[in-house]
């Protein structure tokens, strides 16, 4: 009986040379299916990626050259909401027309509920408009930014009336991590950082709109502590070449009632803190400025703070830091008031929006 | 028309004075409380929430005008305690009343406005009294424009939940008077066009229309309002509608609808029709980040032309599987990958399909889903829309067990998930897709899947522990399942395979299941001892071992892992018979698959082998179990269990060596009751070690195995065989020692001069077991085998009487779970014992052909048992 069932046995196993042949489709395909996913899913510390420990002082740098002027003040004159974005799936930079129109139709009909049909020449409530912002790219390879904007005429006007801009959005991917681009394949097109500026029905269509169109996912990017003292500091560092006015920390305690802390803090206090905390720069690595030595410029705030008001600031989220440069608040708005030091700003912004990328 | 309203403003603020006095009392109280009860906690939390609310209603009905909102605390706890109530289960008709007689009453100023209408929410109505009084405040209080049109809008929105329409028709020309509000017009418009009757058509309002047209231009909202007047009374307006016009008016995606529709849902509906109206509404509202997208085709124009030259099908035009398979070379993708999720003939697609960028479409979209959902919570504390979520999970399981693979996406998402996951929520969906996890490097697994797995486990609950062993079980079942299945195609080593992105070569898989194993067997082991070795978890445990058993003949894996003693010895000592007649039959399953590897090993030449520990660990454990369960001798030298002569008097159970023989064991205990008393039905006194004499032991076997415990059968037929002769004995020994191997015997002589370095022999047991039932022989002592095995030899006490039994029942769970617990804590101490050299492996099958008792053995079971002693209780004369 054992005998026999030894004999089965050896059939069944994989050394044995009659094999019957079938066909694994399904464990072959998944595994092709992450293979832009594979190399950094079993990266250390993939389950809690977290923002880079060090990263390049910012350089400023002027765009003024390359950017259209009314766009640039665009740009820098008003307060973004973010998002992140999954990559778009044939996306072309250069379709941009043909996009503007099927935007423009596609508003028409979600007004109407219906289904868009794009006729030429037709005019629509919303006029959608795509133009490039060159200039806000830094690494190779990284798309460029694109602006977007519906434009309208106010409900009661002429019909000879000018439209005025009622909703402007960009996509923009500034130093994005080389790897993660360049495992996406070619079909994909790698923004993932989002800003809109708008009433929330109309960025809601046009995000719609995206996903429909290129097959990808929005998603709210709030601003966490981490992100937001690399800004504080980035800011103090720029102290030398731009005005900072007020370093301004926003700081909620949770107790009830809600505690708001405001801490400005003069930006040559803030400059003379900062150098304070500089480690004294390596010849390999100028320029480059550590997560420690941001940690330590907030925890000494926090530990003047103390001394004064007996208050720890610990307990409490930092909610908001503004300053002459600009202003970002942990709910993900965001205002860069410096175009010179808009292009590094972004790249941590983008950084940001990589991290929460699903794959 | 305002004494309603009052009333019931002041009903409520009677109710918080009342409950005002033993608010702060509560307070504490649920402080103290939360150890106790969640359930009670929960209580008391939601009447401490009603009091709060009852309060801020009172605040807000009694606050002062002037009062100053910056700055002041009570305010702000109000109506955050208000906003929670709204969003979470709505405003009674009192409440909304309050609210908004507060808002437009500005008695605050103007800021607060806006903030209070946007959570006014009604649980069931809205009085009508309180829009009146409410659209009256419009007129007079100074709100700011925008907060106005955000009131219509809200009227707008809440228009069908008014609990009666008659009193705002009342004010039909009050209110059309704000059309010449330039702002307000559309939204008034809208709101007239709602209220509009045959009698409110008047000369001087259409007069009116007509002229704000002509300054206006030919607004829709005029143009709808007029049409209606027109339809009601013709002769009075002469305007010519456009035939051709757009229907209905804007339709506002105002913040209240999606809250609203939530709050409704979550009521229970009083509402019916209306939650109707509203719910036709929301599904042209936005989709939320886990409703499917809809399938429809590619809307890039790019593709769509080359979709018409190239002829091809939109997937959503596919009705049939028929029509799938005739057009399934020329399918088009559809807009947004996710949505072939929602169709099942999409999915007959998805399997068969090999486009890498679909894919990664399909994986992106999958994991911002739950990503979004599970770990980003960007969906705002307002809707807790669990039940959309598990109905996803479920739809994505499903899915995946469709396609018998997990995606990537999910597999990325389920690493940064459990790291904070609590073990609880949507804990069979999260653990079904666990198991669809494929294989992970080895190095990675331990960071990846063990160290959060392993928190959760020792910090949750009983049904967790088991929740996760059945899942650790299907994932090494797909594991081993896809080796199989690939192994088989791709002749062993994967990483041949040039086409594939995966480079798994066979040692990386081995290892790590290796890994997965050893990872269960710690956790089982500490899970039992943390759980009293409770008999459900054990029988998961149990589980997973059954397949990890059959890992190289059922599955192909040149791999045998033994389980540790934490899980070996809990199973053997454990109450149930059902734990071990299960492994027992595991130990079966182990002794076929090992013998079946040795053999191939031998045969094949092949590189794989079976680690010598593997062997020795099965012999060690094997040895143990019949000394256990048969010999009686479970503490004595040799048998690997060395506890000291005096800590196992202090146990104070009497014939310690024979507590687990299966007669004795507890788990079979009232098996050998009742067959005692089937077997003798006439005695008084119950006296289990008659039992153990040869006729009836072989017969209370058999009685076990009618009862259904093939395991015991099948351990006790290959690895028990009962007593020939010495010589016998001996002579088989000597046989198979010098021949070369016989295809039959597993594991012919294989010693080498260093037994235990060497393979030892499998098993051995010479043993009484089944004396044919002439046999009057006693069984003699066996000295073949190192193991003294004796039928009788077991030194029980001289009666089992009844009395002690009693006490033996008592007293034995006690001490096997002391001794399984010594064991489990004192296992690296435990000596394991060389097997030793001359136990040789006696079967039926070995036993030469001539031998006389073979034969009658055979006979003596192959033929109908006359009367089996169960079945026909005839005492028989012992």
């Amino acid at each position: 009986m054992e005998q026999k069932e030894n004999r089965q046995s050896g059939e069944r196993t994989p050394c044995s040379v009659a094999l019957v042949q079938r066909r694994s489709k399904s464990y072959r395909q998944s595994y092709r299916s992450c293979l832009g996913a594979t190399s950094r899913l079993f990266t250390p510390g993939h389950a809690t990626r977290r923002l880079n420990s060090s990263r390049r002082a910012p350089r400023p740098r002027d765009i003024k050259e390359q950017l259209d002027p009314g766009v640039l003040s665009l740009l820098t004159r008003t307060e973004w909401q973010l998002s992140y974005v999954t990559p778009l799936f044939q996306f072309r930079h250069t379709r941009l027309k043909s996009y503007a129109r099927q935007l423009s139709a596609f508003m028409a009909a979600e007004r109407q509920q219906g289904v868009a049909v794009e006729v030429q020449g037709e005019e629509h409530t919303y006029r959608g408009r795509f133009s490039l912002l060159p200039g806000l790219v830094e690494g190779e390879g990284e798309a460029e930014a694109v602006l977007i904007q519906l434009w309208s005429r106010p409900a009661f006007s002429r019909a000879d009336a000018a439209e005025k801009p009622v909703w402007s959005g960009w996509f923009s991917c500034v130093r994005g991590g080389d790897d993660y681009l360049r495992s996406l394949p070619p079909d994909f097109v790698g923004l993932p950082l989002f800003c809109s500026s708008g009433a929330e029905s109309l960025t809601a269509t046009v995000k719609a709109w995206f996903s429909r169109h290129f097959d990808c996912s929005f998603g709210a990017l709030p601003l966490d502590q981490d992100t937001l003292q690399w800004v504080a500091a980035l800011w103090a560092n720029c102290h030398l070449e731009a005005d900072l006015r007020h370093l301004t920390l926003l700081w909620e305690i949770p107790v009830s009632p809600p505690l708001k802390v405001s801490y400005a803090v003069e930006p040559l206090d803030a400059w003379t803190l900062w150098s304070g905390v500089r480690r004294a720069p390596s010849a390999v690595e100028e320029g480059v400025i550590g997560v420690g030595e941001v940690e330590e410029f907030v925890q000494e705030l926090k530990r003047h703070f103390h001394r004064h008001f007996r208050l720890q600031l610990s307990a409490g989220n930092l909610t908001q830091v503004s300053s002459g440069l600009g202003a970002a608040k942990s709910s993900g708005r965001v205002k860069i008031s410096s175009s010179r030091y808009l292009v590094s700003t972004l790249s941590l912004l983008t950084e940001c929006a990589l991290l929460k990328m699903p794959i | 028309m305002f004494s309603n309203v009052e009333m019931a403003a002041r009903l409520n603020a009677s109710e918080a004075s009342d409950s005002d006095q033993s608010s702060p009392g509560d307070q504490s109280s649920s402080t103290r409380s939360r150890n106790r009860s969640l359930r009670l906690a929960e209580k008391e939390r939601r009447k401490n929430e009603a009091d709060s609310f009852s309060l801020a209603l009172k605040y807000f009905t009694e606050v002062k005008s002037g009062t100053p909102v910056v700055g002041n605390d009570d305010f702000e706890r109000n109506l955050v305690c208000v906003e929670k109530t709204a969003y979470s289960k709505g405003l009674h008709p009192e409440a909304v009343s309050t609210m908004l007689e507060f808002a437009m009453s500005c008695r605050m100023g103007s800021s607060p406005c806006a903030r209070v209408l946007k959570c006014l929410l009604p649980s069931s109505v809205v009085p009508q009294e309180a829009v009146v009084r409410a659209v009256v405040w419009l007129g007079i209080s100074k709100i700011p424009v925008s907060t106005q049109i955000l009131f219509v809008k809200w009227i707008l929105t809440m228009f069908d939940l008014i609990d009666g329409k008659a009193q705002l028709r009342a004010i039909y020309g009050f209110i059309f008077n704000f059309v010449t509000d330039e702002n307000l017009c559309p939204f008034i418009c809208h709101l007239l066009y709602l209220l509009t009757r045959k009698e409110s058509v008047r000369v001087y309002r259409v007069r009116k229309l007509l002229e704000l047209q002509s300054k206006l231009g030919r607004q829709p909202f005029l143009l709808h309002l007029l049409s209606l007047y027109k339809v009601f009374c013709p002769e009075l307006v002469t305007l010519s509608i456009p035939s051709r016009m757009k229907t209905g008016f804007k339709n506002y995606n105002s913040p209240w609808k999606a809250a609203l529709v939530g709050v409704l849902k979550r009521n229970g509906s009083q509402v019916a029709q209306s939650i109707n109206l509203l719910a036709s509404a929301s599904r042209k509202r936005k989709l939320g980040h886990m409703d499917l997208p809809v399938l429809a085709p590619a809307v890039n124009t790019q593709a769509v032309s080359e979709s018409l030259c190239k002829n091809v099908v939109p997937l959503v035009q596919i009705q049939s599987f028929t029509q799938l398979l005739e057009n399934i070379h020329q399918i088009e993708l559809p807009a947004q990958m996710g949505s072939l999720l929602g169709s099942s003939l999409a999915l007959q697609y998805l399997d068969c399909l090999q486009d890498e960028s679909a894919l990664l479409r399909m994986n992106f979209w999958l994991g911002y889903a739950l990503h979004e959902e599970f770990l980003f919570f960007n969906n705002g504390g307002a809707n807790q829309n669990s039940e959309e979520a598990q109905q996803f999970l479920e739809k994505l399981l499903s899915t995946q067990h469709f396609l018998q693979e997990g995606f990537s996406s999910t597999e990325a998402f389920l690493y940064k998930f459990l790291n904070v996951w609590d073990g609880a929520l949507m804990r069979p969906q999260i653990l079904g897709l666990m198991s669809n996890i494929p294989v992970i490097p080895s190095s990675h697994i331990g960071q990846l899947l063990f160290e959060p797995l392993i928190q959760l486990f020792f910090t949750s609950s009983l049904f967790f522990k088991c929740g996760l062993m059945e899942c650790l079980n299907n994932m090494l079942l797909k594991w081993l399942t896809w080796h199989s299945v690939y192994a088989l195609e791709d002749d062993l080593d994967i990483s041949l395979n040039s086409h594939t992105s995966i480079n798994m070569t066979l040692s990386g898989f081995k290892n790590s299941v290796m890994e997965l194993v050893y990872f269960v067997g710690r956790l089982a082991s500490v899970g039992l001892q943390g759980e009293d070795c409770h008999s459900l978890l054990l029988s998961f445990v149990l589980d997973f071992y059954e397949t990890v058993c059959e890992m190289f003949l059922k599955y192909g894996l040149p791999l045998v892992v033994m389980p540790p003693p934490g899980v070996f010895y809990p199973a053997l000592f454990a109450t149930d018979p059902v734990s071990v007649d299960r492994l027992a039959y595991i130990m079966y399953r182990y002794k076929i698959n090992l013998a079946s590897a040795k053999y191939q090993e031998k045969r094949m030449e092949q590189a794989f082998h079976i680690n010598r520990q593997t062997f020795l660990e099965f012999n060690h454990y094997a040895v143990l179990m019949v000394n256990c369960l048969w010999n009686s001798k479970m503490f004595g030298p040799g048998t690997g269990l060395e506890l000291s002569e005096s800590l196992l008097l202090k146990s104070k159970v009497p014939n310690y060596g024979a507590s687990f023989h299966l007669v004795h064991h507890p788990a079979f205990l009232s098996y050998a009751v009742d067959f005692h008393q089937q077997c003798w039905p006439k005695r008084n006194d119950l006296d289990l070690n008659s039992i153990k004499q040869s006729k009836a032991l072989g017969w209370y076997l058999e009685f076990l195995i009618s009862q259904g415990f093939d395991g015991l059968k099948h351990f006790v037929e290959s690895n028990i065989s009962w007593q020939v002769t010495g010589g016998q004995g001996d002579s088989a020994s000597t046989q198979t020692r010098g021949t070369p191997s016989p295809p039959s015997a597993p594991f012919p002589g294989q010693r080498s001069p260093d037994a235990a370095l060497s393979f030892p022999p499998l098993l051995l047991h010479l043993f009484p077991r089944i004396h044919p039932p002439n046999s009057r022989s006693q069984a003699p002592e066996d000295t073949v085998a190192g193991v003294n095995a004796r039928s009788q030899g077991c030194e029980a006490p001289e009666k089992d009487t009844l009395p002690y039994y009693r006490y033996y029942r008592a007293s034995t769970p006690l001490f096997c779970t002391g001794v399984a617990a010594y064991l489990c804590l004192f296992t690296g101490q435990t000596s394991i014992p060389d097997p030793t050299p001359e136990l040789v492996h006696l079967r039926p099958d070995n036993l030469p052909p001539q031998s006389k008792d073979r034969e009658m053995v055979w006979k003596w079971v192959s033929s109908p048992c006359p009367s089996p002693p169960w079945l026909a209780p005839v005492s028989p004369s012992v």
